[in-house]
Order: structure tokens, then C-alpha cells, then sequence
């Protein structure tokens, strides 16, 4: 992580959090510096999108505390996106019966200008031409590629200084996942902060810049994606080889 | 035989557009909260009465009548919101909808009883009214009714505006499409049931006046439009607004038509066979999508 005066963009420390009687995550805590590409790995149903809930507001922290831009974070999600703090969840939720542009538009809520408006949507149809040429199609009408692709562009168009990215490869063909790492790959290099949770730690090899290896709601391993690659007892201990 | 039809046709639409009217109402609010106002009849009596007492009783001009209806329902839905909803939303939300149904029933019964209370149960006339006809030939068209299409159309054109074109209707539809994701787009949910709740009940305001003008003030005055209004949401699919205009005109005329045909009776067993036929046939309504909810 780059050394800084700054406090870290997003800050979590010691954070508990869970469902009604159901205790996910059991004590989290890392820093994240402006640009930084940070990575969460980890089985299934270990707690990567509550992780990823919790920091945006969905899932109520039950101890603990966050931090936005050395900020206490509020608690309601709303209050978090005016932060900064753009969330792209799992399974898209896009509004099925928005047209693409809409689902765009719904992104910058609470941009500040019209102007602010169309020169995120410019990056966004520059990013991902495809969504420019889809831009009246229904978001339900889309495939599962599509779909992916109008998250990415409505996270983008919060304007947010963090993307939140919650496991964008899940149920797409390998072609498309390696389209939609390719953009995340474009916006990493942009100096854009993302905190991203995938189950395969080999996709994000080349762009994480650090990596932290969740288990059953606990942080069991951090360091870099080559050192985890490199590590064939921490791969079949948690992923499975 | 054309005078005929065109009655049943002056008829059918007059009916059509305050069944779509008290159903916008109502589907506006299912569809983007879940929630079943059973208190949305006694908020268009409420409407109704607030234009008598402004117009009849304190002497004030119609204009200013019909403004105060809207503004009153407005008021009502916003305190329903403020008092009720916004407490049972912070209990438990899988309890929220049969909760809130309950809870409106009975601020619906207590309504009508204050109204009842309030001004007696004797029936009243409603000074918003236009009497007269136009005349073209054989067919006669009532101002009044004529009144009542063009108030409903433009009402429909401001509501599908506003739904489509501004911000605070991307708000309502994107919380009414997927609730968590509008969340996590800034967008203040509770703020949106809010406003959803005041428009409705401004909508329900202007229904009431329009109701009342054709038949009479009664402190039941809602309880006829709201059940036929059911009836549209059910046969064009819960929180499909175009839908249920489209069902609202439709079973209307079909209703002035059979009650042509087969005596006034038969009219409302008819729309009861088309619901009971259309969730048989498809559980979703007409226009509605099939929805699985995990339990």
C-alpha cells in the first residue's frame, strides 16, 4: 500500500457485522489508500459481499467502526453513496425496468450539475461503448455480460472515490469475464481506489495490489497475489486448491 | 342504437376515469412500497368533504375548493407516512405488509367514523360540479363527465411526467424496481415512501371531488371506488400504473355495458367473474410479472 500523510480513503477496524442472530464477520480490519486496487478473496458464503454490505451500509455494523477519508461512515447507505463510496453488488441489481440510460442517470443521484451528469457519461460510453449503443434497451432485456457492464457504468457514474466490486466474473462465460477485468483493469490504472472480492485469487494476479484472504469472517492471510499463488497450502486449506 | 352506444360509451369512460384515477392511487403506492393502503377510501371521502366544507360552508370560491382537497389529501397521506408507516417500516420488514394493512384498515374505519361525526351520515351535495350538456346532433355530452375525463387525463399526463422525466420519479420507480440498489444510489428511501404517500394522497383528494360530483357526499363515499380500484390493480397486476389504467377503462366500459345488456345488477358480478378468470389464468394480472419471494 502507498505510504501517505492522507489518511487511508477507507478504513475498517475490528468490524463485526451479520443477520439476525447470524454473526458473519467476526473482526475485519484494513486500511485502504487513495488508487490503491485491494482484493478480498475467499470461499463462498465466508462473508466477501457482507464484507462489501457492511462498508456501504446494507448490513448494519454490529461493532467496530469504519472510517471514509478518516471520517466516521454514517450508517444509512445513502448517506454513505454521498460519500463517495460506489458499490457495484452482486447479481447487478440493476432496475430491470429502467432502459440502460436510466439505469445510468439513477447512478449520478446526486451528481451535482447536469454537466457533471453528461461528463460521467461520456467517461462511461467511452469506458463501455457497447452501453452507448444499448442506451434504450430495458436493463431486464440485457445479458448476463450486458448486465454486468451497466453496474460497472451506474458505480461509475456515482463519481465515487471508491468502487466497491462484488464479484463481477460470477455466472459469465470466460470471454466476457476476461472483457469486464479488462475494464476493471482500465479503471485501475485510471487511479481509481477499488476494494474488489472475487473467489479466484488468479484472476486478479496482475491488478491487486494487495490481497487479504477471508475465512468464515476472519482475515487469515494478507500480503500480495503472487505470494498467495506461490503459497499451495493456503490455496488448497481455503480455495481448494 | 348509435345514441345507445354512445351513452354506454360517455358512461364507460366517466366510470373508467375515476376507477383509474382511485387506482393510480392505490397502485402507485403498492408498487413502490408494498403496501396495501386500505385507508385510501377514506382519504378520497376526506377529499370530498374538505371541498364541501371549503366551498359550502366557509363561502370560498370553487377553485380554492378543489386546490384544498388536494392539498388536505396531500396532508393526510404525508401524516400517515409520518405517524404510522414510518414506525412500522422500523419494526420488522418481513411483518411490514400485513402490518401496515391492518394498521390502515383501521385508521380508514376511524376516518370515516370522524367524518360520519363530523357532518352526519346524511347524504350531501358537492358544490364542485358543472351542470349542463353539449349537444352535437342526437348525442348529448354532460359537462360534468366531460370535466371528469379531461381532469383525469391531464392528471395521468402529469403523473406519467413526473414518474418518467424527473428525478424525484427515477427516485420513485428505482426504489419500487429494486429498493437496496436505489440505496446504494444515494437515493433517501424514506423520503421517496414520503413523497409517495403525499402524492398519493393528493391524487385520492381530487378523486374524492370528482366522485362526489357525480353521485353525493356520504361518509362510505370511498368504499365503492376503492373496491372496483382493487379489482383494476388485481386484473392488471399490483403496482402496474399503465396497466391499471388500461384495466380501469377497460372493465369500466365493459361494466356500463353489461349493466346495458343485462341490468345495472349484473355490472359488478361481472368484473368479480373477470378477476376470480384472470387469477386462475394468469396469478400475476394481465400486465403484472410473476414474482418469487424467498420466505
Amino acid at each position: 500500500m502507498s505510504a501517505s500523510a492522507e489518511p487511508p480513503v477507507l478504513s475498517l477496524s475490528n468490524v463485526v457485522s451479520g443477520y439476525k442472530g447470524l454473526q458473519v464477520l467476526k473482526g475485519i480490519s484494513f486500511d485502504i489508500a487513495a488508487g490503491d486496487f485491494v482484493t478480498v478473496v475467499g470461499p463462498n458464503g465466508h462473508g466477501k459481499s457482507t464484507l462489501l454490505k457492511t462498508i456501504s451500509g446494507l448490513v448494519a455494523l454490529t461493532s467496530g467502526a469504519i472510517r471514509i477519508n478518516g471520517e466516521p461512515a454514517p450508517a444509512k447507505p445513502h448517506t454513505i453513496a454521498g460519500l463517495g463510496v460506489a458499490h457495484v453488488p452482486q447479481g447487478d441489481m440493476l432496475f430491470p425496468e429502467m432502459s440502460v440510460l436510466e439505469n445510468l442517470l439513477m447512478g449520478a443521484y446526486l451528481a451535482p450539475s447536469k454537466a457533471e451528469v453528461e461528463r460521467r457519461l461520456d467517461e462511461v460510453y467511452t469506458l463501455l461503448p457497447k452501453l452507448s449503443d444499448r442506451r434504450d434497451q430495458l436493463a431486464s432485456s440485457l445479458s448476463g455480460g450486458e448486465r454486468r457492464m451497466v453496474g460497472i457504468g451506474r458505480g461509475l457514474m456515482m463519481g465515487g472515490q471508491i468502487l466497491l466490486i462484488d464479484e463481477p466474473s460470477l455466472g459469465l462465460a470466460p470471454l466476457i469475464i476476461e472483457q469486464i477485468y479488462g475494464v476493471i483493469a482500465e479503471l485501475s490504472r485510471s487511479g481509481r481506489t477499488i476494494l474488489l472480492v472475487e473467489e479466484n485469487p488468479a484472476r486478479v494476479a496482475d491488478l491487486a495490489d494487495h490481497l487479504h484472504l477471508l475465512d468464515d469472517g476472519v482475515i487469515v492471510w494478507s500480503g500480495p497475489p503472487a505470494e498467495l499463488l506461490a503459497r499451495d497450502e493456503l490455496l488448497a486449506t481455503y480455495l481448494g486448491g | 342504437m348509435f345514441d345507445i352506444l354512445t351513452a354506454i360509451l360517455i358512461a364507460g369512460l366517466t366510470t373508467g376515469a375515476l376507477y383509474a384515477l382511485a387506482t393510480v392511487g392505490l397502485s402507485l403506492v403498492w408498487g413502490s412500497m408494498g403496501m396495501l393502503n386500505m385507508a385510501h377510501a377514506a382519504m378520497l371521502t376526506l377529499g370530498g368533504y374538505s371541498a364541501f366544507t371549503l366551498c359550502t360552508v366557509l363561502g370560498l370560491p370553487v377553485i380554492v375548493g378543489f386546490a384544498g382537497a388536494i392539498v388536505i389529501g396531500a396532508v393526510a397521506g404525508g401524516l400517515l407516512y409520518v405517524l404510522i408507516v414510518r414506525n412500522l417500516l422500523k419494526t420488522d420488514k418481513a411483518t411490514f405488509e400485513a402490518n401496515v394493512m391492518i394498521a390502515t384498515v383501521g385508521i380508514g374505519i376511524a376516518l370515516e367514523n370522524a367524518i360520519l361525526l363530523t357532518y352526519g351520515g346524511q347524504p350531501l351535495k358537492q358544490p364542485i360540479s358543472a351542470t349542463g350538456s353539449f349537444v352535437l346532433g342526437p348525442v348529448s355530452l354532460p359537462f360534468q363527465n366531460m370535466l371528469i375525463v379531461l381532469v383525469v387525463i391531464a392528471l395521468m399526463a402529469v403523473i406519467a411526467l413526473l414518474l418518467g422525466k424527473t428525478r424525484m420519479g427515477r427516485a420513485i420507480r428505482a426504489t419500487a424496481q429494486n429498493r437496496e440498489a436505489a440505496q446504494l444510489m444515494g437515493v433517501a428511501v424514506n423520503s421517496v415512501y414520503f413523497q409517495v404517500l403525499v402524492l398519493s394522497g393528493a391524487i385520492a383528494g381530487i378523486c374524492g371531488v370528482m366522485v362526489s360530483s357525480m353521485t353525493q357526499l356520504s361518509p362510505p363515499l370511498g368504499n365503492d371506488p376503492m373496491l372496483k380500484a382493487f379489482i383494476m390493480c388485481v386484473v392488471a397486476g399490483l403496482g402496474n400504473l399503465p396497466g391499471a389504467v388500461a384495466a380501469a377503462f377497460g372493465l369500466a366500459l365493459l361494466e356500463a355495458f353489461v349493466q346495458y345488456v343485462a341490468g345495472a345488477r349484473w355490472g359488478f358480478p361481472t368484473l368479480l367473474f373477470v378477476v376470480i378468470a384472470v387469477l386462475i389464468w394468469r396469478p400475476a394480472g394481465l400486465f403484472g410479472r410473476v414474482q418469487i419471494r424467498r420466505m
